[in-house]
This record gives structure tokens, sequence and C-alpha cells, in this order.
């Protein structure tokens, strides 16, 4: 018995099918603790780590997917912050991309809802560079977040999900 | 030297007497030493090895003992002097005693243990071993199923090559980190890493004490798929995003996780109720309202403390709970043990060959207690 037991290498190889779950690699989600002093609450998946960002961010966090780090920074600017058509225009530019019309940057973005209300969502890729970018833009009152994942093309595909999540679980903090 | 020379030296009640004094030497040690060195192991050291060494002197470990005690049991029905009718009751209760070393050895060796991770609302038909992990390479290619290839924790040394007619490439395990952190690199790799290792590296600590708050972790090297995901990668357990290959219009995820043994049946939790003792943060009682769920059909169970599930030879206890801002999880010890009834059966056996061994002595007992005071 005990030599059944022991004999045999491929005994430790198991091969099977199961039907697809969506769960697979997924992340739990917690919400950061210190993000209340931002101004806002919002619930993040555990994987994403806080990093130091540029004085102009209220959030930075290192955002990690199976090629390595993506950047994602949160900023709130007055207003409107220039619209639409600039600041899509102006991140075509950062990844060498001709600018676009309103028109035609409207029929990319995807429009979402979450506690801060409606908000859109676009992603902009150049395949050539290797890099990507997926940027919501969020009205919150008489100010506009921007949020912006910077990785590769690959990177944005996967993070996707766990980045409308996050983009609709902002909420103002009271 | 004949065969009943072996016999005779293998019956010996002396083997059997200093056999348990070393047993129960071990037993002690073996209590003393799990303060420092930890549970899991102090019993891999004193009572599931073979030979346990102290410094330079090996010595028999617990499984040898116990063999050496059963072979020594059951040589005992070779004495010729036992087969009377006054004598049933040993001859019974040496019957029990090698029954229940017979469910020991089941299981230790075929025996498993678990658990089972459910939050409130979720399903689960799998159980995850505390202890041993697995490599898990899960072809996502298919629209509707995954196809896993998974190599067990024996497999995962240095040096080891996987593979399998499943893959298109090798994966060579460069080495095996015990317990690891990822730690963010300051500058950038001399070696050229795919995937996590680019940005991460593991750095390696010292084992816990207690195995289950290790995070082991794998460097391993991938070969051979004649594609550029030829490289050398990282990975840990619990790793928050898994590391993905294409290679030859296949898509691979590799996970390094804890050992999972599915089963024939899946559980829904419900709800989980925790009573707490009035005034205090201490809980009195858990319990689970669970679905079994098999075949298409569902049954209603409750799981308390004290009062676990049996089915298929798996036994769920209610061991803990996680709570969560929305829900509630509970944690499940899942068992399944070979030799779970042994204990009981041999106990009977014992005890009726005990009883059977007094009721013969009993009249003799009390005829010399009459002649003592009549004298």
């Amino acid at each position: 018995m005990v030599f059944l037991h022991s004999c045999g290498q491929d005994n430790h190889i198991r091969t099977y099918q199961l039907a697809k779950t969506k769960a697979l690699g997924s992340a739990p989600r917690v919400e950061a603790p210190d993000n209340k002093s931002t101004g806002f609450i919002w619930e993040k998946p555990e994987s994403w780590i806080p990093s130091s960002g540029s004085s102009m961010r209220l959030a930075s966090f290192d955002v990690p997917y199976s090629d390595g780090i993506g950047d994602l920074s949160v900023i709130q600017l007055g207003g409107t912050g220039g619209g639409f058509e600039a600041n899509v225009n102006r991140w075509r530019r950062q990844l060498n991309l001709e600018p676009q019309s309103l028109s035609e940057i409207e029929k990319e973005m995807i429009e979402n809802k979450g506690g801060l209300g409606l908000y859109n969502v676009i992603e902009i890729i150049n395949e050539e560079l290797g890099s990507a970018f997926l940027c919501a833009i969020l009205p919150a009152g008489n100010q506009t977040l921007f949020v912006k994942l910077s990785a590769n093309p690959k990177g944005v595909r996967e993070i996707e999900t766990d980045f409308i999540s996050f983009c609709s679980s902002l909420i103002i903090s009271i | 030297m004949r065969i009943k020379d072996i016999i005779n030296f293998l019956k010996q009640p002396k083997i059997f007497v200093f056999a348990m004094i070393w047993m129960m030497m071990l037993v002690v040690l073996g209590t003393l030493a799990q303060k420092d060195m930890g549970l899991y192991a102090a019993q891999n050291r004193y009572f599931s090895a073979w030979i346990t060494w102290f410094w330079f002197v090996p010595m028999p470990g617990g499984r040898l003992t116990l063999i050496i005690i059963f072979i020594n049991l059951s040589f005992f029905f070779f004495k010729k002097s036992i087969w009377k009718i006054k004598k049933l009751g040993i001859v019974i209760l040496h019957l029990g005693g090698i029954l229940l070393l017979v469910g020991g050895g089941l299981t230790a060796m075929f025996s498993s243990e678990g658990n089972m991770v459910i939050e409130e609302g979720a399903k689960s038909n799998h159980v995850e071993d505390y202890h041993y992990m697995e490599l898990a390479l899960i072809n996502t290619s298919a629209v509707d199923f995954d196809e896993f290839t998974v190599f067990d924790q024996p497999l995962l040394i240095r040096n080891q090559i996987l593979t399998h007619e499943n893959l298109n490439f090798e994966i060579e395990i460069l080495n095996y980190l015990e317990n690891c952190e990822p730690t963010k690199r300051t500058s950038p790799p001399v070696i050229q890493y795919k995937g996590m290792l680019k940005n991460f590296m593991l750095k390696e600590l010292k084992p816990e004490k207690e195995d289950n708050w290790n995070r082991p972790g794998i460097i391993y090297k991938i070969s051979n798929s004649g594609t550029s995901a030829d490289g050398m990668y990282g990975i840990f357990l619990g790793q928050p995003v898994s590391q993905t290959v294409s290679i030859k219009e296949k898509d691979f995820t590799i996970i390094l996780r804890r050992k999972r043994t599915y089963l024939p049946f899946s559980i829904e939790l419900l709800d989980f109720k925790k009573i707490l003792h009035p005034g205090t943060e201490i809980p009195k009682s858990y319990s689970s309202d669970i679905i079994l769920i098999e075949n298409g059909v569902a049954r209603k169970i409750l799981i308390q403390m004290n009062e676990p599930l049996r089915h298929k030879g798996y036994t769920f206890f209610q061991s803990s709970f996680i709570e969560g801002p929305d829900s509630e999880t509970s944690v499940f010890a899942v068992v399944k043990n070979y030799g779970r009834l042994f204990p009981y059966i041999s106990s009977i056996i014992m005890c009726v060959g005990l009883l059977f061994h007094l009721s013969q002595k009993l009249p003799d007992l009390f005829r010399k207690s009459r002649e003592k005071i009549a004298a």
C-alpha cells in the first residue's frame, strides 16, 4: 500500500476542464484608507498600490497587470477642465496620434454611471508605440475629475473592468 | 536465521514496550517543539517522519515507530499459547489495537484536509489545501471552458522541467521560495525578465513558524515555445494579477495557488450568523445556512459549531469567518478521512476484549478474595 501510494510522478500532474468563471484572477476590493482628505471616497482593488505622483494629482496608483505596472492618476480641475475635445486631443498628442474632432471623439466614448453620476470613458491606443491610455472624465459638481491609466495596450484591456469599477465607486466625501 | 527465529524476535513484548516508551517520548518532544517550530513543522519532524534526526543521530520517527508496533502486534498472533478460549479477550484486544493502527495508517497516507471559503451569496465546489501548493496552467483559449494542467508541489523544485502534452512549451523551475515578499525594483534588472519580474523582485524571507503564514514564490523559465513568450518569469501565492502568456494562438494563465480538490457537489452560502456573548465581542457560536447542490438537486442545511456536515466522505466543520463591509464570509474546515470510523470500531472491539477478559478473570478474583478472607 505504501509503495502504491508513493510511486510514479504522473500522479503529481492533473488535467481537467472547467466551465469559464469570471472570477479568475480577480482581486478583492478595498477602500483606500487615506482618501478622505482628497474630498472624494473610492474603492480600489487591493492590488493597486498608492504611489507618489505630482502635486497636481489627487491620487496616484501603481496598477499591476500581467506584463508590468500601469500608472493611474486622478486629477481635479475646476469647471469642465477645458472640455472633452481639448483633453482627449492632449492625450492623443501624448501618444503621437492625430487630433480628432468632437464628433469623432464622442463616437469612441462609452458612457457609464457611477457615484458621481454619468461619466465618459475613452480608450486611446497607439499599437505601434505599444502605449495606451484609458481615461475617464467625471463631472463632480462645479469641478471635473480626470482619471487616466497609462499602460501598454494589453494592460489597458486587462485593467479596464477594475478601472470602470474604480471610477464608478468615486463619491464626494461629506 | 530461520523464519521461526525471526517470528520469535518480532513477537517479543519487549519491542512493544520500548516502542511505546519511545512513542511517548516523541509525543512529549513534539509537543514541546511545536511551541518554537510551529505545529505543522513539529508534526512533520516528529510524527509523520520515518526517521527523526537528533543532531547527527538518526532515531525512528513516529511513522516508523507505529509500524514497528503494528508488526509486533501482528506477530503476537503467531504465539500458539494465545489460541485458547481463556485468552480470547487478549486476542480481541490486540485485534482492536491493530485496527486502530490500520486506521491511523489510512489517515496518514490518504486523508486530506483544507478549507472552503465562501462569501454570502456565493458558491464553491473546491477545497484548498492548508499546506500544499500547485502551479496551474490554464488554457483559456476555448470559448466556454478552461483547460487546466496542474503540477503539484512535489514537482515544484529547483531545476525541475515541467512538460505535458497539453502545453506547447516547457517550464523550468529555477527557484522555489518557501516564503517571499514581492518588492518593487528601484533600478532596472540586469537580466531581461518578463511579466511581473520586470518591475518587482521576489525577496526570499525566512519561513514563518506556522506554515500557512508563508507566501511561496517561484522563479521559472518558459522555453521551447518558439515565440517571444520565452523568458524568465516570477509568480507568488496570492499574486493579484495573474501571469498571462500567448503561445501559438493559445492563451495561458499561470497561477501559483493552494492545491485544490474539486468536489462532486457544490455549496452555496445563504447566510452566516454569529452570536456574541452578551456585552462582549467574544463569539458564542457561529452557524452557516447553506445549500448543498448535487446533480441539480438543492438541499438546505445548517452547519454550526459541533454539528458538521458529512457528505460523500467529506466533513465540513464551521471553522472561522471573515467580516466584510457588505457581507460576511464563512470558512469551513474540510476533512476527508478514510480512517474516520476506525477509532470508533477499534475502541468498541478493545472494550469488548477487555470486558471478555475481565469476565473470565472475575470468578478467579472473587475466589481468591474469598480464600483470603477465610484464611
